[in-house]
C-alpha cells in the first residue's frame, strides 16, 4: 500500500502562518491512519508568500489550514 | 604554535553586610591576548569598590595602549584617592596578561602569589619583586601550555576562616591543596573559581569576614564555530560562499531555511528536517551531513538572544529545540565567524509578522555585542 507523502514546510514564514498546527494536527491523527502517512518537513518549499505551503504526493499546496489538511487527508486515504 | 585560547572564570563573595564587592576584576581582550585585572581596595563595601574599580579601570585602559607597566603602577600610585582614617592611598594590583601564544604576563602588588597549576601539581607562578616608581612589584613571565591553569585570589580567601574555624586561615598551602584536588578532574575556569569560592564560603561558616574573589585562567586550544546564515544577495556567490564555510576549522551551524537548502544544493547532500526537535515558537531543526546544526533562520535568532544570558534555560532545562542548541554552541565558542547574507525574502514583508523578523542585522549585532561581552570573538561578515 502506497503511504501519503505529505512535506510541511516549516520556514520562517510559514512557521508563523501556523505550519507548526498543521504537524500537531497529523501527530495527533489515531495511529491506523498515522501509519499511512510519511510525514516529513521542509525548510522551503518557494513559496514563501502564500504559507503554510505543504506537498502532498509531490503536488504543492499553499494557504493550507489543519482543516483543510485533515479533507485532504480523508480524501487520499479513503481513495486507497 | 596553534593558537591558545584563556578561558576565564571568575567568583566572588561580598563581605557579610555588604552589597557592593570590595575586589573588582576587569576582563579586556586586546589582538595581542587577554589581559585581566584584580583589585581590592582597602576596607569594603562602596569605598572598597570604588578604590577598586579606579585601579582596574585605569590598568586595563593604559594596559590596553601597551603603556609600559611602570607608568601603569606609578599612575595608580599617584591617582588613588587617600583614605580620611588611614591617610593611605591603597588597593592591591594583580595583572595577568595572556598572549595568542600562550606567553602569560603576572604582575603582584601587595596580593597573594598567583598559582601555577601544570600536570597536577600546584605552584606559586614564579615572580622577580622589582622596585617600579618606589613600589616592591612581582612581575613573572612564562610560557604557558595547554591545560596550564592560573589562578589568582584576592586575601580574603586566604584569610578564610581565620580565628573562627582555623586559628590562621585557609592559607596559600590550603588553597594549593584545595586546587590540586579540583584539578585533578577535567574541570573548567568557571567550575575551579566556583569550587573555591563555595570552599571559602564554608571556611567563613556563610559570613564573610572579608570580600573575596578568584580569577581562572585556563589556557586550552581555541575553539572556532562559523555560522552561515541568510543567502548572498547575489545568488551567483552561493557556490564560494559554501566552500568558503566548508573550509573553515571547527563547528558549522547553518541558520536559515533557504541558506540551508543552498548548501544542501552546493554539497550534494540531503536536507533532513527533523520534527522531533521543536516548539510552538521555534521550528524544528534539520541535518545535513558535514553540519553540526542545521536551524531556521530569523525566528531562532531571536530566540537565542532571550537565551543567551538565561544559563538555567540554556544548560538546566532539557530542552532541545534549535534556539537552546544553537545558544549552547555559541557560549562554547571563543572565536566566532558569521557568515551573513543579505539577501531579503520578500514574504518577510507581511506586516502580521514580528517587526524582529525584518530586522537580521540588528539581531546579529546585538547577538555579535552580547557574545563579545562574554569574552568571545565575534566578527560578521556581509556578503
Amino acid at each position: 500500500m502506497t503511504m501519503l507523502k505529505i512535506e510541511v514546510c516549516v520556514g520562517s514564514a510559514c512557521y508563523l502562518l501556523g505550519s507548526q498546527d498543521l504537524i500537531e494536527m497529523i501527530e495527533g491523527l489515531p495511529e491506523d491512519v498515522k501509519a499511512n502517512i510519511d510525514l516529513r518537513g521542509s525548510s522551503c518549499l518557494k513559496a514563501c508568500g502564500k504559507g503554510p505551503n505543504v506537498k502532498i504526493n509531490g503536488e504543492l499546496i499553499s494557504g493550507v489550514t489543519p482543516d483543510k489538511l485533515m479533507e485532504i487527508i480523508k480524501y487520499n486515504i479513503q481513495r486507497k | 604554535m596553534s593558537q591558545l585560547h584563556a578561558e576565564v572564570g571568575i567568583a566572588q563573595l561580598s563581605k557579610d553586610g555588604e552589597e557592593l564587592c570590595g575586589d573588582k576584576v576587569v576582563l579586556t581582550q586586546t589582538p595581542k591576548g587577554n589581559i585581566i585585572v584584580l583589585s581590592d581596595g582597602l576596607g569594603s563595601g562602596v569605598k572598597a569598590n570604588i578604590l577598586a574599580t579606579l585601579t582596574t579601570k585605569i590598568a586595563s585602559s593604559m594596559l590596553q595602549r601597551g603603556i609600559p607597566l611602570v607608568d601603569v603602577v606609578s599612575t595608580i600610585a599617584d591617582t588613588l584617592p587617600v583614605c580620611q582614617q588611614r591617610k593611605i592611598a591603597y588597593s592591591t594590583l594583580h595583572i595577568i596578561k595572556i598572549s595568542p601564544a600562550g606567553l602569560a604576563t603576572i604582575v603582584e602588588f601587595d596580593c597573594p602569589n598567583s598559582f601555577l597549576i601544570r600536570d597536577g601539581k600546584v605552584i606559586p607562578f614564579p615572580v622577580e619583586k622589582k622596585n617600579i616608581s618606589g613600589k616592591i612589584v612581582g612581575v613573572g613571565v612564562r610560557q604557558l601550555r595547554e591545560n596550564d591553569i592560573v589562578v589568582a585570589v584576592s586575601d580574603g580567601v586566604i584569610h578564610a576562616g581565620v580565628g573562627g574555624l582555623l586559628k590562621l586561615g585557609w592559607g596559600w598551602k590550603g588553597i594549593a591543596g584545595q586546587l590540586r584536588q579540583i584539578c585533578a578532574q577535567e574541570s573548567s575556569a568557571s567550575y575551579i573559581s566556583e569550587q573555591i569560592i563555595n570552599c571559602c564560603q564554608g571556611y567563613y561558616l556563610g559570613l564573610p569576614g572579608d570580600d573575596s574573589t578568584v580569577v581562572t585562567v585556563k589556557l586550552r586550544k581555541a575553539r572556532r564555530l562559523t555560522l552561515l546564515t541568510g543567502p548572498p544577495v547575489n545568488p551567483a556567490d552561493d557556490r564560494e560562499v559554501v566552500k568558503r564555510f566548508m573550509r573553515k576549522s571547527g563547528k558549522k551551524i547553518v541558520s536559515g531555511g533557504t541558506t540551508a537548502n543552498i548548501v544542501s544544493r552546493e554539497l550534494g547532500k540531503s536536507l533532513l528536517v527533523d520534527l522531533s526537535c521543536y516548539n510552538e515558537k521555534i521550528p524544528p531543526i534539520a541535518h545535513v551531513k558535514g553540519i553540526d546544526l542545521v536551524t531556521e533562520g530569523i525566528l531562532t535568532l531571536n530566540a537565542v538572544l532571550e537565551r543567551i544570558n538565561d544559563s538555567e534555560l540554556v544548560y538546566v532545562d532539557k530542552q532541545f529545540d534549535g534556539a537552546t542548541l544553537l545558544t549552547r554552541m555559541l557560549l562554547e565558542a571563543d572565536y566566532i565567524e558569521i557568515f551573513a547574507g543579505k539577501a531579503v525574502n520578500p514574504a518577510h514583508q507581511n506586516p502580521n509578522f514580528p517587526f524582529e523578523i525584518n530586522i537580521k542585522s540588528q539581531v546579529l549585532s546585538k547577538l555579535q555585542a552580547e557574545l563579545q561581552a562574554k569574552g568571545k570573538h565575534v566578527n560578521i561578515e556581509w556578503f
